[in-house]
């Protein structure tokens, strides 16, 4: 696919989204330090889409989990949409996770209390909107997942690909500047996972969104406009 | 603020609608028996205490007692007293008594006692000895020979061993008084009374009539027994005597009665006390244990709220309010079990010594149960949510 098909248009082209200097990320555990980020700085532009690629412990889950707030780096620095993350509080950070991050995890993360309209909303109803706008906008991309016809359906009502739809619906709720994706197609069949990167695909052609996905699968990479690769901590190429 | 109070309450109320129905029903359960246990048995000790100051009321000192003033060993005047205090709205009825120490022999048992002299037409209104005897007849106003016993004066038939009674004395059988100043007279036993725990059935009774002959006295008492209406205004009837010129000494029967029920009923007071105790600690334990085991059972989910952004704070309240909506459905339940074991207690009481016990349920013990149960589940359901929510969402999510 062309530049120009795709959410990474010239348009776009040398606005940062993602900066990333020199970020390590050291888990101790015991007396052993595990090294698990060694230094890593990369750039992604606005509307780009991503793959971090890598054998398993090169450190993919980590950078992601850095870069989406979910955890705190030993060092380096992270800037988003010219933001320096990494100096916000706590409470800041969920505030900025709730209303500018959209993550998806590997396993269905959706609650299972909640239908899958609920599972939606939620993070609409924590930003204060009114209850006519939070469940139109819902719905509204819950269609655009291929999921309006399941909108009130519990977790357990729902195929794996289903709830792994409804975790994208939730992060894209509240148009997120960056879409993070950890290995979201890793316990879904090949006919489910072509599904959800068509719409990973689909929503950077249509919508611009910037997407950044860690995936194991050499395939996966196709749907990308860039992979960044890790190896043993570092990046590769 | 009302953005978290919004998603707390959407997810609370999600979670228990949508959540085990069983832990449900059974945390509610729970809690609604620990209430009922809270207030169920500090209300048959509270039906207790009652049972005695109704007896206290109804066989001892009636609502108000007048007694002589310090110095004095009698009331004088009675008869106009108890005119001015019958003619007072809400007074029910005066009974003047004579008490004064005896001697009872019948055969060769002897027992001393306190011998009390009534005009029976007045006594009848004000206590209910009338109503209480188990063999014979009460007094009437013209007896002169006859006296009415309680039983354990009289004591029973057949009964082997050192009894301070005459040994089973039964109706007909004369019955010798020696009197304090020294008259000694026969009296036929005419009635015999039973009426409980409170002593008054070491009492024997004869009419003031007959007392005055014996004791040479006129118009005067020992004692005015009031009875009033409505229970609970005796100080304002106190103060309505004293307003009238009474100004003998005035004693409400709690005043007359002060330490005795509360001495009675402190060994209770003290199991009821250990009993709320364990009864709160098996509350935090419940509530803690249900809502850890949710909370654990609910970790990831925890972990996954937080990376989308949702306030610490917010899943915190939503487990308090979980463990607040426990707590309420366990009080609403629990006061539907009290309502209906006081209604069976009240149609089949409990049997005391001092005779049929009901439950009797304080507002302010109620209020205080209610008050420690929500405070309890305050505390169970903020501490593991607490701590759970603030774990790193990563721990949270993978474990």
């Amino acid at each position: 696919m062309e530049n120009g098909e795709r959410g990474y248009t010239e348009g776009n082209l040398g606005l940062k989204m993602i900066q990333v200097q020199n970020l390590k990320r050291i888990y101790v555990m015991g007396k052993v330090e595990v090294h698990a980020l060694k230094g890593v700085s990369f750039d992604i532009e606005k509307g780009e889409y991503v793959a971090i690629m890598g054998p398993s412990g090169s450190g993919k889950s980590t950078l992601l989990h850095q870069l989406g707030l979910l955890d705190i780096p030993t060092s380096g620095e992270i800037m988003i949409d010219g933001v320096d993350v990494l100096s916000l509080s706590d409470h800041e950070k969920t505030i900025y996770r709730l209303t500018r991050l959209g993550y998806v995890f590997q396993e269905y993360a959706i609650l299972g209390e909640l239908t899958a309209l609920e599972n939606v909303y939620l993070p609409l109803l924590m930003m204060g909107k009114r209850r006519k706008e939070y469940i139109n906008t819902s719905i509204g991309i819950l269609e655009t997942v291929g999921l309006g016809h399941r909108l009130h359906h519990l977790q357990h009502e729902l195929s794996g690909g289903e709830q792994q739809r409804v975790a994208i619906a939730r992060a894209l709720v509240n148009e997120p500047k960056i879409l993070f994706a950890d290995e979201p197609c890793a316990n879904l069949d090949s006919d489910s996972s072509k599904q959800i990167l068509e719409l990973f695909r689909k929503l950077n052609n249509e919508l611009g969104q910037t997407i950044v996905m860690v995936t194991h699968e050499d395939w996966h990479k196709e749907y990308a406009d860039r992979t960044i690769w890790l190896k043993d901590g570092l990046i590769e190429k | 603020m009302f953005k978290n109070l919004k998603v707390s309450f959407f997810l609370a109320w999600k979670s228990i609608t949508r959540g085990n129905k069983g832990t449900l029903i059974l945390t509610v359960m729970i809690m609604s028996l620990i209430f009922v246990n809270l207030i169920f048995l500090p209300s048959i000790i509270s039906g207790i205490g009652e049972s005695i100051n109704q007896l206290s009321i109804d066989y001892l000192c009636a609502n108000l007692i007048i007694e002589p003033k310090e110095d004095n060993f009698y009331i004088n005047n009675v008869d106009s007293i108890q005119k001015k205090l019958n003619r007072l709205d809400g007074v029910v009825g005066t009974s003047s008594r004579y008490v004064t120490g005896a001697t009872f022999t019948h055969k060769s048992k002897f027992v001393s006692g306190a011998i009390y002299s009534v005009n029976p037409t007045d006594e009848i209104v004000v206590t209910k000895f009338h109503t209480k005897l188990i063999d014979g007849e009460y007094l009437s106003k013209a007896d002169t020979d006859e006296i009415i016993m309680g039983v354990e004066l009289t004591g029973e038939e057949g009964v082997v061993g050192e009894q301070a009674d005459l040994g089973g004395v039964t109706v007909g059988d004369k019955i010798e008084v020696t009197f304090s100043n020294g008259v000694i007279r026969e009296y036929r036993l005419k009635g015999i009374y039973k009426t409980g725990p409170m002593g008054t059935d070491k009492f024997a009774f004869i009419t003031k009539k007959e007392m005055e002959s014996v004791l040479g006295l006129d118009n005067q008492a020992s004692e005015i027994l009031v009875k009033i209406s409505q229970r609970g205004d005796e100080e304002e009837f106190r103060k309505k005597f004293m307003e009238i010129g009474i100004s003998e000494d005035i004693k409400t029967w709690e005043d007359r009665m002060a330490g005795v029920v509360e001495s009675m009923l402190s060994s209770f007071n003290l199991i009821n006390l250990i009993s709320a105790i364990i009864s709160l600690v098996m509350a935090v334990v419940v509530m803690f244990i249900v809502i850890y085991i949710n909370i654990v059972h609910k970790r990831k989910q925890i972990g996954i709220l937080k990376a989308i952004g949702i306030n610490q704070r917010a899943i915190i309240h939503s487990y308090v309010i979980q463990a607040l909506v426990y707590c309420f459905s366990g009080i609403i339940v629990g006061s539907f079990l009290l309502l209906f074991l006081t209604s069976y207690m009240t149609a089949n009481p409990l049997e005391f010594p001092m005779g049929a016990v009901t439950p009797l349920i304080e507002s302010q013990l109620v209020i205080q149960s209610i008050i420690s149960l929500i405070i309890v589940s305050l505390i169970a359901g903020f501490i593991p949510s607490w701590k759970t929510a603030r774990e790193d969402i990563l721990k949270a999510i993978w474990g």
